[in-house]
């Protein structure tokens, strides 16, 4: 089964920051970005990043390289991320909001890191001894001498633009890169396929290390329109809903989580700004569409919500459905629907043959998206492989991910074939977080496994073996958040006297998971 | 005064009676969905309204309700 994307054509070289210099020189003086009441024009970002990337050239970081930007929601974000792209080489997001421990470990992982970017907010959480940091602000005297023009750059369309981290299945986060050509593409159909344009400003929500994110924040700056900021390190459904009231937002992408939040917000306090927007573009987890129902049927809501699917190894998103079309009385999950321009859905069996239409297989993607691969994790990079279609060898990634195509020519995502889990959108490798609990004083051996709440959503539980003594749940909790992102602490922590094994004598994870646990049981439990 | 309605709200919505003024929101196993809806019943119950990144940096009910008071202080006519 092979659901075959729309073809269109993309320039010869198609290179993100072009198409942005392009409506620079068509309406310099149109907004870019506004943040905490400032506006910041197309010139005067374009004249900022050059320089910025003039300075990154001059320091030897041009083509290839890689830039650390670790800085909150402000201009000089999108300044980092322009002038990087305009110099030739790729950036690497770092969210503030993690704990230092837990940058410092990402920081690790960057292979050939040149510098890190940082503002007085952010400087003392990257620093390390390895890698120079760079504050933008403190920059801005020596930046201000030097040419406002873009340096010269030799860029394609297969030079690598970003790279994040996602979870791994070994413990160790892994650094997944895309090319220049993906991300043109993948904006370049979300601009022709839903008609943004330069009235199609944005608001960014999500967190600044989702892959989401670097399409959010691109994307009005592709299509000429203007990017919202909130002045906040942390997504905040006040601050962000009132943006949406007093401004004319028409476009928000979100996890299926935040969307949730937003309704809610909206619901319970009977705004109408959300219901106004004409897109809400989510996705990256599985879809309670209930939890939309209500809002999506209000008298006069004509927000369009796009039901998406991808990974970040293939630029984000891959496939796209107007969730308008879903009845959330069928039993079946909502479909992630066609692929976006360019893109190809394969569904495969075990042995990388096509399923017959109708049946389950694994989902692969293949076309302009597929990505660069993994930066630090050599062996992982066997999920991008090569499978025959029409007598021709296609180069495609296997996501891991089972699916089926509906009579309508849908895709309906159905689950994993292996173990990884998303916790609100957020895809979390267990061991990772099991390794960062072995670490903590007073653990032996810890387990993690995804349990469900009462409302079906997912979170982890740790189940600790003590080293001696008692563990309080809140300690362990308290310490753990100093190593770990929130989305990766467990909900829920249970003292266990020893891990059950399975026959080949590995944890049995699947007994841990399945032993009904209280929610605040002090120790000794199982 | 404040104090003792902002522990109010999070007994309520952490469904547990023995939170202290001290006890930090994370420790506690406090999550965003949480701090939503805390945030919503500042707004609701309180008549203030108190930004989330403010929320992260004094996470336990003494410390958020010196902020908000010292916001009242500062917005009082």
């Amino acid at each position: 089964m092979i659901l075959q994307g729309k073809r269109v054509a993309l320039p010869p070289e198609p290179v993100v920051h072009r198409q942005f210099e392009a409506h620079v020189a068509a309406n310099p003086d149109a907004v870019a970005v506004v943040h905490a009441g400032r506006r910041v024009t197309y010139a005067e970002l374009d004249a900022r990043a050059n320089r910025f990337a003039r300075f990154l050239v001059a320091r030897g970081h041009g083509r290839g390289a890689k830039v650390g930007v670790c800085l909150d929601y402000t201009p000089d974000l999108l300044v980092a991320i322009l002038g990087t792209l305009k110099a030739g080489a790729a950036y690497v997001p770092f969210d503030p909001a993690y704990p230092a421990a837990r940058l410092r470990l990402l920081l690790g992982q960057v292979p050939g890191l040149a510098l890190i970017v940082t503002s007085p907010a952010t400087a003392g959480m990257v620093e390390s001894a390895d890698v120079e940091t760079v504050d933008l602000e403190q920059l801005a005297g020596h930046l201000a001498d030097l040419p406002a023009t873009a340096p010269d750059a030799d860029v394609t369309g297969d030079d690598v633009c970003y790279a994040v981290f996602t979870s791994g299945s070994t413990g160790t986060p892994k650094l997944t890169a895309v090319r220049h050509e993906g991300w043109f593409n993948l904006m370049n159909w979300l601009r022709l396929e839903y008609g943004l344009h330069s009235g199609s400003h944005h608001l960014v929500v999500s967190a600044f290390g989702f892959d989401l994110s670097q399409r959010a924040l691109m994307t009005p700056l592709f299509c000429g329109a203007t990017q919202y900021l909130l002045a906040s390190r942390n997504f905040d459904a006040m601050m962000a809903y009132r943006v949406l009231t007093e401004h004319d937002i028409r476009v928000v992408h979100c996890a299926s989580s935040t969307l949730y939040v937003l309704v809610d917000w909206e619901t319970a306090r009977g705004g109408d700004a959300l219901t106004r927007l004409d897109y809400v573009l989510f996705g990256g987890e599985a879809l309670k569409a209930e939890r939309l129902t209500d809002w999506a049927r209000r008298e006069g809501n004509s927000c369009t919500l796009l039901h998406q699917y991808g990974v970040a190894e293939c630029t984000d998103v891959a496939t796209s459905y107007d969730l308008a079309g879903h009845d959330p009385g069928r039993p079946d999950a909502p479909p992630v629907g066609r692929p976006a321009y360019n893109t190809d859905i394969h569904l495969v069996d075990e042995d990388l043959r096509h399923v017959a239409p109708g049946e389950q297989g694994e989902i692969c993607i293949a076309g302009a998206g597929v990505g660069a691969g993994y930066l630090n994790a050599g062996p992982e990079n066997r999920r991008f492989t090569t499978l025959e279609a029409g007598g021709e060898q296609v180069r495609v990634y296997r996501t891991g991910d089972r699916g089926r195509v509906t009579d309508a020519g849908d895709l309906v995502v159905l689950g994993r074939i292996d173990a990884q889990v998303k916790v609100r959108g957020m895809r979390i490798d267990p061991t990772d977080v099991e390794r960062a609990l072995a670490r903590l004083d007073g653990v032996r051996e810890a387990a993690v496994v995804v349990t469900y709440t009462d409302a079906g959503e997912a979170e982890l539980t740790a189940f600790l073996v003590p080293a001696g003594g008692d563990l309080a749940e809140d300690d362990v909790r308290a310490r753990l958040l100093r190593d770990l992102p929130r989305t990766m602490v467990p909900a829920r922590f249970l003292t266990i006297a020893r891990l059950p094994l399975s026959p080949h004598g590995k944890v049995d994870r699947a007994a841990l998971a399945a032993a009904r646990v209280e929610r605040y049981a002090g120790s000794g439990t199982s | 005064m404040t104090a003792e309605s902002v522990r109010a709200i999070w007994c309520r919505e952490f469904k547990r009676d023995d939170i202290s003024v001290d006890d930090d929101f994370f420790a506690l196993g406090g999550q965003s969905l949480v701090m939503v809806r805390i945030q919503g019943a500042y707004i609701e119950e309180l008549g203030v309204e108190v930004p989330m990144d403010q929320m992260f940096l004094h996470p336990t009910v003494a410390a958020i309700s010196a902020y908000i008071e010292s916001q009242a202080a500062t917005t009082a006519p």
